[in-house]
């Protein structure tokens, strides 16, 4: 392999296209991955309130639901989001882009639900009992004791979860919404340079989610030194 | 909690009316069709950064998408996507048809309804093989090629061909020719076969591939190509073969074949030996 030919394609790939990797590719994955996160955690807490429940009836299909999309791949998840469901429900017209950001969404909350469920059962059982034996209600103790506490395990966790679909946007190519892996599918087809255009790509990810990642350990770190220093909770999350 | 929910409801509510405005109008007739715009000078993307809707999406393939449209009066929708996707959104319905650069096989004719064929520029003229420099006239006849690996990609022309053709050799499947590319680098296999069109724009950035000089021999009902339609839509098919017939009789191919060749900037220039040489587009 010529790599100093590949070093010229890439400066070349990168003054023709530099505004098409950068501002519409990269604009695009980041307003996916926003939206995904976003509608993930509101629908994931709903969930996992849902799958905490104490009647069966509601844990059950929740349970279903969770398993069913933790055990398939996000792949088949948005080839149904973007052609079944639009024939299911012909009155709801969303562009391309918004019924892939849907699919992530609840791909998203399945995770995202996990995630709160293990951070709250995570605090410790005591807690609960001595908030109920002083006299607090049900709703008071996971309001004032354990939530607070749940919060270090839950969010350094959501962090990584964003890192995460950050990355998994990429299978939205298949869809050609415009993200970042778009952009290169589409240099690819048009420059017939896939390697070079791979590589650029490769580094935006990474230039994302290096600084992402850091930021998630640093505040892990500094909320498990707080937990720890109040011994309370059970050490950082995932 | 209530008010939690009627906030996500809300926001959900605004995004749809926000996308909702991309759809087509209201009472026109909308013919949508699928391609998966990776693949100059057939499909791909306009070099234009502010070109939105339909617009962006140029080539070949999007001038005869247009033409249908215009002829049966309707509203053209394309819904780009990857090449495999386009064949499930068809047999899905959808999308209307896929224009995507479809050669005739054989199986494809048993689960979709296949227009007549239209005209593909010297893309589909002549199926070959390419190989690296450094392999001049290693691998230009049959028997050279027995117990040589070939790569085809998965599900096309070559991959059937290389089956029919190049019975003692060995057959590595690919999901896509730049992958392919790579792999042809790291010697996953000696050959890759390809269309003559494709090998040509792809020579032109890539100077470490050359031709092995081996042609398959190409049934003509492969050198054209076909619009994917989903089964059963007998009605549509016969409009699109009447309308396809006209454009043929017409001479519009060679006009738009030129003009997808310019908006995609291939300036293939030649040099003594004959090679393609230069440039990006």
């Amino acid at each position: 392999m010529d790599f100093s030919n590949i070093g010229n394609n890439i400066i070349k790939l990168m003054t023709q296209y530099w505004k098409v990797f950068l501002l519409d590719g990269l604009s695009h994955t980041l307003l996916l991955t926003l939206i995904a996160v976003f509608f993930g955690v509101a629908l994931g807490s709903l969930v996992a309130m849902c799958k905490m429940s104490r009647f069966w009836f509601i844990r059950f299909p929740i349970s279903v639901y969770i398993e069913v999309i933790r055990g398939t791949p996000i792949l088949l998840q948005l080839y149904v989001f973007y052609f079944m469901i639009p024939q299911m429900l012909p009155f709801l017209r969303l562009s391309p882009f918004m019924w892939v950001a849907v699919a992530l969404c609840i791909n998203s909350s399945a995770y995202v639900s996990e995630v709160i469920r293990s951070g709250i059962q995570a605090v410790d059982q005591g807690q609960t009992e001595a908030a109920r034996s002083l006299g607090l209600s049900a709703g008071q103790t996971m309001r004032k004791i354990v939530m607070p506490q749940a919060i270090k395990n839950i969010l350094p966790a959501l962090g990584n979860e964003f890192i995460m679909i950050l990355k998994e946007t990429s299978l939205a190519s298949t869809f050609f919404v415009g993200d970042l892996m778009t952009k290169y599918l589409e240099i690819k087809g048009a420059t017939y340079l896939g390697f070079e255009c791979l590589i650029i790509v490769g580094c935006i990810y990474l230039c994302v989610t290096f600084p992402l990642s850091k930021l998630v350990e640093s505040f892990e770190r500094k909320m498990s030194g707080k937990a720890g220093a109040k011994k309370a909770g059970t050490g950082g999350a995932v | 909690m209530k008010k939690m929910i009627a906030v996500i409801l809300s926001l959900l509510f605004v995004l749809s009316a926000l996308s909702g405005c991309s759809g087509g109008q209201a009472g026109n007739k909308v013919l949508t069709v699928a391609t998966s715009p990776d693949f100059a000078p057939m499909a791909f993307v306009s070099a234009d950064e502010n070109a939105t809707g339909n617009d962006k999406y140029v080539g070949f393939d999007m001038l005869l998408a247009q033409y249908l449209a215009d002829e049966m009066g309707m509203e053209l929708e394309i819904k780009p996507m990857s090449f495999d996707a386009c064949q499930t959104a068809v047999s899905l319905g959808a999308v209307d048809m896929a224009i995507s650069g479809f050669s005739w096989k054989e199986d494809r004719a048993e689960n979709y309804n296949l227009s007549d064929y239209y005209w593909a520029g010297d893309n589909e003229d002549e199926q070959i093989l390419i190989t690296l420099a450094g392999n001049e006239g290693k691998y230009d006849s049959l028997e050279k090629l027995s117990g040589v690996k070939v790569g085809a990609q998965i599900a096309s022309l070559q991959q059937s061909l290389c089956q029919e053709q190049l019975t003692d050799s060995e057959i590595v499947v690919v999901t896509d020719l730049t992958t392919a590319l790579m792999q042809l680098r790291n010697g996953d296999f000696d050959v890759l076969a390809v269309a003559g069109g494709y090998a040509d724009a792809m020579m032109i950035n890539n100077s470490d591939i050359i031709k092995t000089g081996f042609c398959f021999e190409v049934d003509p009902k492969y050198t054209g190509n076909v619009i994917l339609m989903t089964k059963g839509e007998d009605e549509l098919t016969a409009t699109v073969n009447a309308l396809l017939a006209k454009a043929e009789a017409a001479g519009y191919y060679d006009i738009w074949y030129a003009q997808a060749k310019s908006t995609a900037g291939i300036q293939v220039v030649y040099d003594e030996e004959g090679n393609a040489v230069e440039t990006l587009p």
